[in-house]
């Protein structure tokens, strides 16, 4: 699992590559925590390369979409794969999050 | 209860309230119709009565006259010879003798001078009496010193009148001591002067008899009474009492003589007759009302043993029902019987003929086995829903601890024939169908055999196979104690349909009395569906065929669609408590996404369910930093994986947590609870059972 976050234009983008499991999310945690702090203007997730999600990866998702609510912020999700819109959809996540 | 006694109670109320007015109601009438006639009846009899005392007095009087125009005539008819005779007096004596003579009804007859009219004899009267004895006539003179004719009523009143007189009547004592009247004419001379008194006595005692004979009622009695008033006569013999308002008097006067006679008649006399019809009238009413009376009782005890029949008809027909809902309890009826399982779809049910019935069916699950059975008890109603409540009973109690279909039916037909005094038997169907492998065991003891209906890769397209599955017959259990009943096996494939009846289906009967057969069965079940649908099918076919005849034997199907197929592989994966070891599940799902060949959706969904059932083992099933284990099993079949996580941790059911609400806005969403919702979602049957101090999680997934 790899992440990269790059800000500009008061956009903080991440891109996500990889699977994103429970051993993971705990590994990719402090970026998310990296990523609060931007959730006050517009955070971008890219998932073009997001291959996997567990319940944990949502978890950090979910999270900073609470927080981005708090900070007046915005948080978009990016380029879904079908299989992760499958479990976006068996979530209800797709209701929660902007998908573009 | 108390409701029907209420009831009761109303009905009995109504009913005594309309029976006492009905005998009102008669009564009254009976009464105003019994007045009514005997007014008029009253009226009609005094009409009748007045008639009759009128025709009797017509015919009195009649008689009267007779007598009384006889008398006249004998005196005015020999006037002109008293007259011829007034010359000369000596002569005169011949005239009364004549009167006397000629006429039967005369007692005596005089001739009375006017006094001094004659100058030889101022007072003169010569007088000629019958000897009532001798029939002789006597002459003797009235002026006498004792007699002062001149003075009598007899012969002043004619003489002031100047035409004949009626004297009133009077007892003549000395004569002829009996009751007499006189009567009296003038005579008068050729210078129209009067000169003498003509006079006639006539005897009364007729008078007597006449009225002694006249009387129209038993107690009636006559009078007759004399122009001034004076009684002459009384037939009154001993009814001196009746008189008055008790009396009626009918009267009349006769002519000439001024009489009045009278009948009275008691009233009692004349009302006799209508009391005597009105006794009659009134027994009859009586009679009448206590005829009515005793109609309504028997009435009232025909509607109170109506009444009870109903009551006993709704009592037998409630605990009628009472039974059917026990029997309907004893066999299971939610539908899908295992909502959970993957590998099973059952379908059943049960149509009695009768409020209660004696087919049965059970099924339910042991150890990872089907354990079902279906049976029929000889002969309908009430005693054969007994045998059937003792069958379902006794498969429950010994299928409970025992896994050999031909030992449960031994067992069962032992029980049973043991004290079977009323020779009932139950043809029954027992099988034990291993869900893991589709190995079934099964034993017939004398049921109609089984429909074998295939869905799976034999069949055509969308229809189906049917055979007949082989079976030894056996005998019905409760005939025989020790019988051996022999138990036969076959292998199920998936969506292979085990089709269970009652010959209440195949015997069904139409109005030409033609069965139902097993044909038109096999035909209904052509078309591939699942266990409902081929339920659903035969009943569609059994109504269609039968049409409007009654049913006449309980129905019941039972059908087992089995839908597992044998292992094909497993694989094994033992991973230790730590979140580092989970990207192993990736790999391990690769493999078996290889050999099932499943697509990256699929093999992605199983993996991320896979990993949340197992995440949640490795951080919560052991103390922390304690070394745990978790076993994996994977179970390949053709249409299914299987996944089984075992651990030994705390007891935790996952399946029991609740469902999160996905609907929820983000800010409202809690964190957790995800992992087990797409565990639920992903997974087709998620079964957690706690087995030797181990948490077991099953996760299935048909593919």
């Amino acid at each position: 699992m790899n992440i990269t976050i790059e800000t500009a234009n008061g956009t903080t983008t991440a891109h996500l590559e990889g699977r994103l499991d429970t051993l993971a999310s705990a590994q990719v945690t402090p970026y998310f925590d990296q990523l609060q702090e931007h959730a006050d203007g517009i955070v971008v997730l890219d998932c073009t390369d997001l291959t996997y999600i567990a319940s944990s990866g949502l978890r950090l998702f979910l999270a900073l979409r609470k927080v981005a609510i708090s900070k007046n912020g915005k948080v978009i999700v990016k380029n879904i794969s079908d299989s992760i819109r499958q479990v976006f959809m068996m979530t209800g996540f797709l209701n929660i999050f902007e998908i573009q | 209860m108390s409701k029907t006694d209420k009831t009761e109670k109303k009905v009995f109320g109504l009913s005594a309230r309309t029976s006492v007015l009905l005998v009102v109601v008669f009564i009254l009438t009976l009464e105003a119709t019994g007045i009514i006639q005997f007014v008029y009846l009253q009226r009609a009899i005094k009409q009748e009565a007045s008639l009759r005392a009128q025709s009797e007095l017509n015919s009195v009087t009649n008689k009267i006259m007779d007598v009384v125009n006889q008398a006249e005539g004998a005196v005015i008819n020999s006037v002109w010879v008293a007259e011829w005779c007034l010359e000369n007096p000596d002569s005169l004596m011949r005239v009364p003798q004549r009167v006397v003579e000629l006429n039967p009804v005369v007692v005596g007859s005089t001739i009375a001078l006017v006094p001094d009219y004659s100058k030889k004899y101022p007072l003169y009267s010569p007088y000629a009496v019958r000897n009532l004895e001798t029939g002789e006539i006597e002459t003797l003179s009235l002026a006498t010193e004792n007699y002062d004719y001149p003075s009598q009523e007899w012969f002043t009143q004619p003489v002031a009148l100047g035409k004949g007189y009626w004297s009133e009547p009077y007892f003549d004592e000395g004569g002829g001591e009996m009751l007499m009247t006189t009567f009296s004419v003038p005579v008068t001379d050729r210078e129209g002067k009067v000169a003498a008194v003509l006079t006639a006595d006539i005897s009364l005692e007729w008078l007597t008899d006449l009225m002694e004979h006249t009387q129209p009622y038993q107690n009636s009695y006559n009078t007759v009474v004399s122009r001034s008033g004076k009684p002459m006569l009384s037939t009154d013999a001993g009814n001196q009492g009746i008189e008055g308002s008790r009396t009626l008097v009918y009267s009349t006067i006769v002519d000439r003589t001024g009489w009045e006679l009278s009948i009275v008649i008691p009233k009692k006399d004349i009302y006799a007759g209508v009391r005597k019809v009105g006794a009659v009238v009134k027994l009859l009413q009586i009679l009448g009302i206590v005829l009515i009376i005793f109609i309504l009782r028997m009435m009232k005890r025909n509607q109170m043993k109506y009444k009870n029949l109903t009551a006993q008809k709704e009592v037998m027909e409630s605990e009628l029902r009472i039974g059917h809902n026990i029997q309907m309890a004893m066999v299971p009826k939610t539908f899908p019987a295992f909502p959970k399982r993957t590998d099973l779809d059952i379908a059943a049910c049960i149509v009695p003929a009768k409020e209660v019935g004696g087919d049965l069916y059970d099924f339910y699950i042991r150890d990872e086995k089907l354990f079902f059975c279906i049976g029929d008890v000889s002969g309908k109603g009430v005693p054969a829903s007994l045998v059937m409540t003792v069958t379902q009973s006794l498969f429950r109690a010994i299928s409970s601890r025992e896994n050999s279909p031909s030992k449960i039916v031994g067992s069962m037909n032992d029980l049973m024939a043991e004290k079977n005094e009323s020779s009932m038997f139950v043809t029954f169907f027992c099988g034990v169908l291993d869900l893991d492998t589709g190995h079934l065991r099964y034993c017939n003891a004398g049921h109609n055999p089984a429909l074998m209906v295939g869905g799976g890769e034999s069949a055509a397209d969308n229809g189906t196979t049917v055979r007949v599955l082989p079976v030894i017959s056996n005998i019905p259990l409760g005939l025989d104690t020790g019988y051996p009943f022999q138990e036969q096996e076959t292998n199920l494939s998936y969506d292979d349909t085990i089709f269970l009846y009652t010959d209440g289906v195949t015997e069904a009967e139409n109005a030409t009395f033609n069965l139902f057969g097993e044909e038109r069965l096999s035909a209904a079940l052509g078309t591939k569906c699942d266990a409902q649908g081929y339920l659903d099918a035969t009943r569609v076919a059994v109504n269609e065929f039968v049409g409007d005849t009654p049913q006449n034997d309980d129905i019941t199907v039972l059908v087992i669609r089995y839908l597992n197929t044998p292992v094909k592989q497993e694989r094994h994966l033992i991973l230790h408590n730590d979140i580092q070891q989970i990207p192993q599940l990736a790999d391990f799902m690769e493999t078996i996404a290889e050999e099932k060949h499943l697509n990256q959706n699929d093999t992605m969904s199983l993996n991320l369910a896979l990993e949340e059932a197992v995440t949640n083992v490795i951080l919560y099933a052991y103390p922390d930093g304690s070394d745990g284990l978790v076993d994996i099993e994977a179970v390949l079949r053709e249409h299914s994986i299987e996944f089984t996580i075992t651990d030994s941790g705390f007891p935790f059911d996952p399946t029991a947590v609740p469902e999160v609400d996905i609907t929820l806005l983000a800010d409202e969403r809690s964190i957790g609870g995800l992992g087990i919702h797409l565990v639920r979602q992903i997974m087709d049957e998620v079964r957690y059972q706690r087995l030797d101090n181990k948490n077991v999680l099953t996760l299935i997934k048909n593919i």
